[in-house]
């Protein structure tokens, strides 16, 4: 009886201990975490980006209080565009380099799961003032674990979430090409490649919509690509523009109202299954599947377009393209996004006008 | 000696009592007039490649919603977030809880811990929740498709409001609240309060009820194919129907037998039940039209085993004048077909175009019979290429095992 007694006391003892909370002690930040500015200059992956930093000397920034969230374009990147070393970035305007590399920075500390989940375009402010996209495909309908393919303004992040003392950075496989105030007709026009391309949507009215507002994807053909189709300067100028559909022979670069990545069509696959688009270009006849993905065998992300006579299942195909050079996609204008294009979509003998009863 | 070590022993139990039940604090909530309310997000388009910038559907609830000094919400008296599309079957009871390990919830209270309803004239309303009755002011907010609540979101994603108005709510009344598109083309959205009245008429336990709704967006049917949702499982669905349709139900006499070729119960072969036209603006309430329970000359009263099969025709068209195949899914919107067997995810086996959901029976452990086959009051919804199908279910006897 004595016994059970002491039972109760001790387990009174034991039930009021139990609710005593010692203080705890807090665990010490780990200090030899870096912070950004520093982590990048440590890396050697990233030796190209922290040129970069230095040059536009953002890195004592960098190394500040923070929070940032740094998108940080590999050596890799940086080559795919032909720099190769340090030096390179003399040749390059400061002011405009200063104003890429700050469109890669953000002021705020961004890590994966902020981000919505199958979000698209999602957009964040820059250190730069303007807007980067980020999209995130996590989710596929049905699936339970997630893929989370994320990308900011058409670059993929290919290593996610690395900590640093003040803020986080995400490792992106290309650059990020924002073209800020410039919309997609002055952006065509400072480049050589495309004076074909550009004298042909002159030549047929396409060209004064490309300063308004739109939004639209271009994918711009090079000089080389249009001649094997036939298209050079010398035929424009002869030719007679009554004769042809302009919307299909240069109207078929063109994709109205839609601004696209090259990655969204990637990013719609994993949201539900699809990364097709399917549409009629401008004459209601002629009829394009446009769709991207990273395929075997070089698993570089390629978009693809076909273009076909009609949309009947054995229409004619016209053109049936892959293009797969990461580094020169994705430039985001203020008004759409261009593309390059290095194949011709349609030779001038397929886009002849025919007569009302031809049809 | 002994008496007084039994009552030391007894008075340390006590302290070891009071010290337990000092622990235990209930607050008994409760609302003094409700009314019922069941909330659907009927706004069902799907993001593709050519509706990229289309807002993803995904919305906070605020009923009564507390606004700080700068106007912008800082509480709600009734919260229900992660508010997702609705799920093609809303079940008799809330049973999401138990079967699912996402935030998302297909409808409100759904998943939320919240007071629902009693049983009311016999009818289940554990999907309804309780709300305060009288005129309450109710906000659909977009939110982004995270797990974080809403009240804890970055402020700039605290203000995109896609409907902020005020309802008026008897107390003691059913209501269901639809948040639907209206128009496909101009992507105005707006809400639907409809009373029920299910549990004021008087029905009968040995029939099955059912009225339809379309809730389609004006304009879907007719837009173009690359903005609908491509989900083939929508089958002759997935373009919508025509703003007026015939509905004819067929009742089959096995579940085991996945064909539309199969045996039907005499009388019950194509039978025209009702007319559905498109409603997405009064919130009267359709009429119910009717099936006998144990239609089947094979059901012996505990039991029965029919499937039900609704096919929605064009006015001027019938099963017997059905200009299409039996596998056409391209039908003009003329002609859309319901399969409703099991549980609604194993499809018929025999080529056809219909798009599938839950019988409208519904089978329980009650009593001594397991299972014991009930008779249920449904509502089919059609909105824009989804069918959602709503069951209410009567009380019924416990198991006895």
């Amino acid at each position: 009886m004595k016994c059970l007694g002491y039972f109760f006391v001790a387990l009174l003892i034991s039930n009021l201990q139990s609710c005593k909370h010692d203080n705890l002690t807090m665990p010490v930040p780990n200090e030899n975490i870096r912070p950004a500015a520093d982590f990048i200059h440590n890396n050697y992956e990233m030796r190209l980006f922290d040129a970069a930093l230095q040059k536009t000397g953002l890195t004592a920034e960098l190394n500040g209080e923070g929070p940032f969230t740094v998108l940080v374009p590999n050596d890799l990147a940086f080559n795919e565009i032909g720099i190769f070393r340090p030096t390179d970035f003399d040749k390059m305007n400061k002011d405009s380099l200063r104003r890429i590399i700050a469109y890669h920075i953000l002021p705020r500390r961004l890590y994966l799961s902020d981000i919505p989940s199958n979000s698209v375009d999602f957009r964040y402010a820059t250190r730069e003032g303007s807007e980067l996209y980020a999209s995130l495909g996590s989710l596929a309908p049905g699936a339970t674990a997630p893929t989370n393919m994320l990308f900011f303004s058409g670059a993929k992040a290919i290593r996610k979430d690395v900590v640093l003392s003040n803020g986080v950075l995400h490792v992106l496989d290309k650059l990020m090409k924002p073209q800020f105030e410039k919309n997609i007709q002055e952006w065509l026009s400072d480049k050589k490649e495309y004076t074909v391309f550009v004298a042909g949507l002159k030549k047929f009215g396409l060209w004064d919509q490309l300063a308004q507002k739109g939004p639209f994807t271009v994918f711009a053909p090079t000089n080389e690509a249009l001649e094997k189709r036939g298209v050079t300067a010398s035929f424009l100028d002869g030719a007679n523009p009554e004769q042809y559909i302009g919307e299909v022979l240069f109207g078929a670069y063109i994709m109205y109202d839609k601004h696209f990545f090259i990655s969204d069509s990637q990013v719609f696959t994993i949201i539900n299954s699809n990364g097709y688009y399917k549409y009629y270009l401008k004459d209601k006849v002629h009829y394009m599947e446009y769709f991207a993905n990273e395929a075997y065998p070089t698993w570089k992300l390629s978009y693809n377009m076909r273009l076909r006579s009609n949309d009947m299942f054995n229409s004619i195909i016209l053109a049936d393209i892959i293009y797969s050079v990461g580094a020169k996609m994705d430039y985001l204008c203020s008004n759409g996004v261009v593309h390059d294009l290095d194949k011709g979509l349609v030779s001038p003998d397929q886009a002849i006008k025919k007569e009302e009863n031809e049809k | 000696m002994k008496r007084q070590r039994i009552l030391h022993c007894v008075s340390v139990l006590g302290i070891f009592l009071i010290l337990f039940t000092a622990c235990t604090k209930i607050d008994y909530t409760q609302i003094a007039e409700p009314a019922y309310l069941r909330v659907f997000n009927n706004i069902n388009y799907v993001q593709t490649m050519g509706s990229k910038d289309d807002k993803v559907p995904y919305f906070c609830m605020l009923i009564n919603p507390k606004t700080g000094a700068d106007g912008k919400f800082t509480g709600a008296e009734i919260v229900g977030d992660f508010l997702d599309k609705r799920d093609p079957y809303a079940p008799p009871y809330p049973s999401h809880i138990g079967n699912s390990n996402s935030l998302s919830n297909p409808e409100y209270p759904g998943k939320e811990n919240v007071l629902v309803g009693p049983i009311l004239n016999g009818f289940d309303l554990s999907s309804w929740a309780q709300i305060p009755s009288g005129e309450v002011r109710v906000v659909f907010a977009y939110r982004p498709k995270n797990t974080v609540p809403f009240f804890e979101l970055e402020e700039r994603l605290k203000n995109d409001i896609l409907i902020d108005t005020v309802i008026n709510l008897q107390s003691k009344e059913v209501y269901t609240l639809h948040l639907l598109q209206k128009d496909f083309v101009k992507k105005d959205h707006g809400i639907l309060l409809r009373q029920e009245n299910f549990y004021k008429l008087p029905l009968s336990d040995s029939l099955v009820y059912v009225n339809f709704y379309n809730m389609s967006a004006k304009g879907f049917w007719e837009a173009d194919a690359n903005l609908k949702d491509d989900d083939y499982k929508l089958a002759s669905f997935r373009h919508g129907i025509k703003d007026e349709m015939n509905v004819f139900m067929s009742l089959y006499e096995s579940q085991e037998v996945l064909s539309h070729y199969a045996t039907t119960v005499k009388g019950y072969r194509g039978k025209f039940m009702t007319t559905v036209k498109l409603n997405t603006s009064t919130n009267a309430v359709s009429p119910y039209v009717s099936f006998p329970l144990w239609a089947s000359n094979k059901a012996n009263g505990i039991r029965t085993d029919i499937w039900q099969r609704f096919d929605f025709f064009a006015s001027g068209m019938n099963p017997v004048t059905n200009p299409f195949y039996d596998s056409d899914r391209n039908t003009g919107s003329n002609w859309a077909v319901l399969n409703c067997l099991l549980n609604g995810k194993v499809g018929l086996t025999s080529n056809e175009n219909g798009t599938l959901l839950p019988n409208l029976l519904v089978n329980v452990h009650s009593g001594k019979d397991n299972p014991h086959t009930f008779a249920t009051v449904n509502t089919i919804e059609v909105v824009n290429g989804r069918v959602y199908l709503t069951t209410i279910q009567r009380k019924y006897a416990p198991p006895i095992y």
